[in-house]
């Protein structure tokens, strides 16, 4: 969402209104944040929660809290900063991450995974969609903040900044995390290349 | 060993080509309504609310506060306690006198 469509909006009169508990306002700003949430549930949606639901947690909170922000960041950073920790919150409470088996994947994914883990050549464009589902399958296997962490900075190619806005974390801290996170995924292909040989 | 983090990074290169598929991101109908109108009768801090959680806070502070003193003084209470015998009862003295 750029600053243009923010201006357009006229998002200080909005909040404005908002604030002297005008319901119209209200509407007009859930439907002008809705395109900006909803990707972030999307990109972070937990297993069994339905996105629409997640979506008015996320909304709920923001009115909630819509009196403590001071202005001091862009309002849509405040906004994904609010979106991701709810899902997060939500991805910590699920206490058991899907197994990982040979036997759930695909033949596509099955035939990709052992590609990547026997050959040293690049994935295809063709395997694009395969190793999406792949990636979000072995992403399952990391804990939330660790999982997380990789799906922004490898897959959504953030910078430490921008993912240090988004979470709260220190930029060390982010570093640490993905590097623990990318060693225990080396661990995990070396356990998967193993399973494939026995 | 190599060829692991390789693995990862070949995979989410990949991964990142895929097309993402078009979805709506508009708010379905009559979310922003219902969004709007429970944010709004959410209930708004009052005096009550206010007062309930400070006694709440009052409360726990004197349970406390109660806990810290018995905890000070507990040697002292034990000490009476013990030498109750040498304590002077005044009804026995006016018993003697008369």
């Amino acid at each position: 969402m750029s600053d243009d469509v923010e201006t357009a909006f006229d998002l200080a009169a909005c909040l404005e209104r908002v604030c002297a508990r005008d319901q119209l306002a209200a509407r007009e700003l859930v439907e002008h944040l809705h395109p900006l949430v909803i990707r972030i549930v999307r990109g972070h949606l937990p297993r069994r929660v339905a996105e629409e639901d997640l979506a008015q947690e996320v909304f709920m909170k923001l009115f909630t809290r819509l009196g403590q922000y001071q202005g001091a960041v862009p309002f849509t950073h405040w906004v994904s900063r609010i979106a991701v920790t709810t899902c997060i919150d939500h991805l910590r409470a699920q206490k058991r991450r899907p197994e990982f088996r040979w036997a759930d994947l695909s033949e596509n994914e099955a035939d990709l995974l052992d590609a990547v883990l026997t050959s040293e050549n690049a994935v295809g464009a063709n395997d694009a969609l395969a190793a999406r589902e792949l990636v979000n399958k072995l992403l399952d296997q990391l804990k939330p903040d660790d999982r997380l962490v990789l799906q922004l900075l490898d897959l959504e190619q953030k910078t430490l900044i921008e993912i240090s806005q988004l979470t709260g974390w220190s930029t060390t801290l982010i570093k640490v995390r993905a590097f623990r996170a990318r060693r225990k995924l080396q661990k995990f292909f070396k356990q998967l290349k193993q399973s494939e040989r026995s | 060993m190599k060829t692991h983090p390789s693995a990862w990074h070949r995979l989410v290169t990949a991964a990142r080509q895929a097309t993402p598929v078009a979805r709506d991101d508009a708010a379905p109908f009559g979310f922003a309504t219902r969004v709007a109108a429970l944010a709004l009768a959410a209930e708004q801090p009052n005096l009550r609310t206010s007062l309930n959680r400070f006694s709440w806070r009052a409360l726990g502070l004197a349970l406390m506060l109660m806990l810290l003193s018995i905890a000070a003084n507990y040697s002292a209470v034990t000490k009476v306690v013990n030498n109750e015998d040498d304590l002077v009862d005044p009804a026995d003295i006016v018993l003697k006198l008369t």
